[in-house]
């Protein structure tokens, strides 16, 4: 089953939407609540995208699978899954050090996100030059 | 991951060259933010932390014109269409951003400016983004 453009907007949509609306409350100390129940919308998104992803990679080991079509989008599943870990350590990490359960450097909180970044600039890269040569 | 590629280009109305831009601006904002919390003197001027996001907005609204003036000689209505989708677009962000830094960087004298009102033009760009993408469907 595969969602439409407007499905997939609509999810991505409600949970920014509600992020940011509970963010601005926090910030403005409207609300006192904990940092990690502030990220709820984003841990929800994560877990959805991460489920979602699983299930795809799954569906490999399907009798009546074709590895002819396979092998691409397996190195491109692993890399989205890499980067969804990457963006949960670092809202994890973000969450801790806002709570002042650790005393790290923020340069130390930001690696997984200039690895996440990097590797999303690589993959656009790509795209951008690659369409050039064509 | 969600999306593909050609569909974000589709919903962004932005070309896949300005999403590179952006994000390379993001990554270097996020390097400068990082430097500017853990240097303990004497700290980044706020204004000088955005640099980057500001430039990634210029450089995206001159691409935007060229595009827009070379499409115009073939399709007229498409090429205003898509100059005033981007223009609303980067002048949104930049409002955000602004706002934002000045936040940061005089917090004293802007105690009126509370993050809502910060904030207000990403909501505003939400809906556009929603409206867009009923159309795109």
């Amino acid at each position: 089953m595969k969602m439409s453009l407007a499905q997939r907007v609509l999810l991505s949509w409600i949970f920014t939407l509600i992020f940011l609306i509970m963010l601005v409350l926090k910030l403005d100390s409207k609300i006192h609540w904990n940092w990690f129940l502030i990220f709820l919308p984003v841990w929800t998104f994560d877990a959805i995208l991460i489920l979602m992803l699983i299930v795809k990679m799954a569906g490999r080991c399907k009798p009546d699978f074709d590895p002819r079509d396979g092998d691409e989008s397996v190195k491109r599943r692993l890399w989205y899954l890499a980067a969804l870990l990457l963006k949960l350590a670092f809202c994890l990490t973000l969450c801790s050090r806002l709570e002042k359960h650790t005393d790290v450097l923020v340069s130390v909180v930001c690696v997984p996100l200039w690895l996440m970044l990097g590797g999303a600039l690589l993959e656009l890269g790509h795209s951008v030059f690659c369409y050039r040569r064509d | 991951m969600l999306f593909s590629l050609r569909e974000l280009v589709q919903w962004l109305g932005f070309a896949t060259f300005e999403l590179f831009l952006h994000l390379l601006a993001l990554l270097v904002f996020s390097m400068l933010v990082a430097l500017q919390a853990d240097l303990p003197s004497p700290k980044l001027s706020w204004w000088l932390v955005f640099v980057p996001l500001f430039a990634a907005d210029g450089l995206s609204t001159y691409f935007t014109t060229i595009v827009s003036i070379r499409l115009y000689e073939k399709e007229k209505r498409l090429a205003v269409l898509r100059l005033l989708w981007v223009l609303t677009v980067l002048c949104l962000k930049l409002v955000c951003e602004v706002l934002l830094c000045q936040k940061l960087a005089e917090q004293d004298q802007a105690r009126d400016l509370w993050f809502g009102l910060i904030v207000s033009p990403l909501f505003i760009l939400l809906q556009l983004l929603m409206i867009r993408a009923c159309r795109v469907n």
